[in-house]
C-alpha cells in the first residue's frame, strides 16, 4: 500500500491517486502500471486504450502550475507508463520481461545454439561473406543478392513461426500447466528469436549495402 | 562506445579465421551463442592425442567484441595442453582486450567456446574408440 502525497489516501500502488487524481511516482511493474492482469496473453486493445487514458490524465503539462513535487512525480509516472506500454505491446520484450519478473535470466546456462540454427547462421553468413566479396556490379554479385533476397523470405517466415510459437507459449503459462516446462521453452524461443534477429538485421545490411552499390 | 585498441587490432586482423574439416577426428568444435544479443561463435581445435593443441580456427558472427575475443582465445590456447585450455577464465581475456563491463559476456562466450570444443574433441574421441572396438558388428549392419 502506498500513500497519495496529496490527498493522504492509502490505496494499491497506482499511477494515479484514484481520489484527487495526482500523479504517483511509485515503482510498479509494467502490468500494476497499466492495470492489467498479470497474464502473458493480453488484450492489445484494451492495452492501448488504458495507456492513451493515462498518458492524458498524466501528461506533464496539465500539472505545469503545480507544486514541484507533483510535477516531478508526473513526469517520473509518465516514464514508467511509456516504459511499461513498450514492453507489454511487445511480445518479444513481454517474454523477455516475463523471466525478468520470474528470476531467470535469458542468458543463464542457455549458451548453446540449437545445431539446426547454428547451421543456418553460419550458411547464410558465408553467403552474406560470398556477396560481399563478389566484385561490384558483376553477374555473379547480382545472382547473390538475388540468393540472399530469396533466403530473406525464408529467414521472414521462420521468424514467424518463432513468434507464433511464443504466442502459444503465452497461453499456456495462462492456463498455469507446466511452469518449469514452459520455462524452458519460453526460453528456448527467445533465444532463437534473438538469434534470427541479428541473422536479419546482417541479411537487411548485406542488401541495402549491394543496392548502394 | 569505445572499443580499445587493443580490440579494433584483433577485430581488423583476426587470427586464425575460418575452419578446418568437421569431420577430421582430431578436431574439436563448440558452437555457442549469447541469447540476449544473438552473437554466434563458433571455435574449433585440433588436438593431437597427447592432448596438446594444435591449432586452432574461429568464426564469429557478433560485435567486434566478440571477435576480438575469439580472435585472441585462438592464440591463448595454442600449444597448451587441454587441462591448461579449460581452466582459462574469461577474465584473463577481459584484461588483454580491455572490455568494459558490457562486453563482458562476449569474454564469457570465449571462455565457453573453449570448454565446448575441448567437450566435442573428447566425446568424438571416446565415440571413435567405441566404434573401433564395435567395427565387426558394425559393418555386418552395414
Amino acid at each position: 500500500m502506498i500513500e497519495c502525497p496529496s490527498c493522504g489516501r492509502r490505496q494499491q500502488p497506482l499511477l494515479i491517486c484514484p481520489d484527487c487524481g495526482s500523479p504517483l511516482a511509485a515503482p510498479l511493474d509494467c502490468f500494476a502500471a497499466l492495470g492489467m492482469p498479470r497474464k502473458l496473453t493480453i488484450d492489445l486493445g484494451a492495452l492501448e486504450r488504458r495507456y492513451h487514458e493515462l498518458s492524458r490524465k498524466l501528461h506533464p503539462d496539465r500539472f505545469a502550475s503545480s507544486a514541484a513535487r507533483v510535477r516531478d512525480a508526473s513526469l517520473r509516472a509518465t516514464a514508467t507508463l511509456t516504459r511499461s506500454y513498450r514492453t507489454l505491446r511487445d511480445p518479444v520484450a513481454r517474454g523477455l520481461y516475463w523471466l525478468e519478473l520470474i528470476g531467470e535470466k535469458l542468458s543463464e546456462n542457455n549458451k548453446r545454439v540449437p545445431p539446426e540454427l547454428a547451421e543456418l547462421v553460419f550458411e547464410v553468413q558465408e553467403q552474406l561473406a560470398g556477396m560481399h566479396d563478389a566484385p561490384a556490379d558483376s553477374d555473379a554479385a547480382r545472382e547473390l543478392a538475388a540468393q540472399v533476397a530469396q533466403r530473406r523470405g525464408q529467414l521472414q517466415a521462420t521468424m514467424d513461426a518463432s513468434l507464433a510459437d511464443l504466442e502459444l507459449n503465452f497461453v499456456k503459462w495462462d492456463q498455469r500447466s507446466d511452469e518449469k516446462m514452459l520455462t524452458l521453452r519460453l526460453k528456448a524461443i527467445l533465444s532463437s528469436i534473438a538469434y534470427l534477429r541479428t541473422l536479419i538485421r546482417d541479411v537487411d545490411r548485406a542488401l541495402e549495402n549491394s543496392k548502394a552499390a | 562506445m569505445a572499443y580499445s585498441d587493443k580490440v579494433i587490432e584483433h577485430y581488423n586482423n583476426p587470427r586464425n579465421v575460418g575452419s578446418f574439416a568437421k569431420d577430421e577426428p582430431n578436431v574439436g568444435t563448440g558452437v555457442v551463442g549469447a541469447p540476449e544479443c544473438g552473437d554466434v561463435m563458433k571455435l574449433q581445435l585440433k588436438i593431437g592425442d597427447d592432448g596438446v593443441i594444435e591449432d586452432a580456427r574461429f568464426k564469429t558472427f557478433g560485435c567486434g567484441s566478440a571477435i576480438a575475443s575469439s580472435s585472441y582465445v585462438t592464440e591463448l590456447v595454442k600449444g597448451k595442453h587441454i587441462d591448461e585450455a579449460i581452466t582459462i577464465k574469461n577474465t584473463v581475456i577481459v584484461k588483454e582486450l580491455n572490455l568494459p563491463p558490457v562486453k563482458i559476456h562476449c569474454s564469457v562466450l570465449a571462455e565457453d567456446a573453449i570448454k565446448a570444443a575441448i567437450a566435442d574433441w573428447r566425446k568424438r574421441k571416446a565415440d571413435h574408440a567405441a566404434s573401433s572396438e564395435e567395427q565387426l558388428p558394425k559393418s555386418k549392419e552395414a
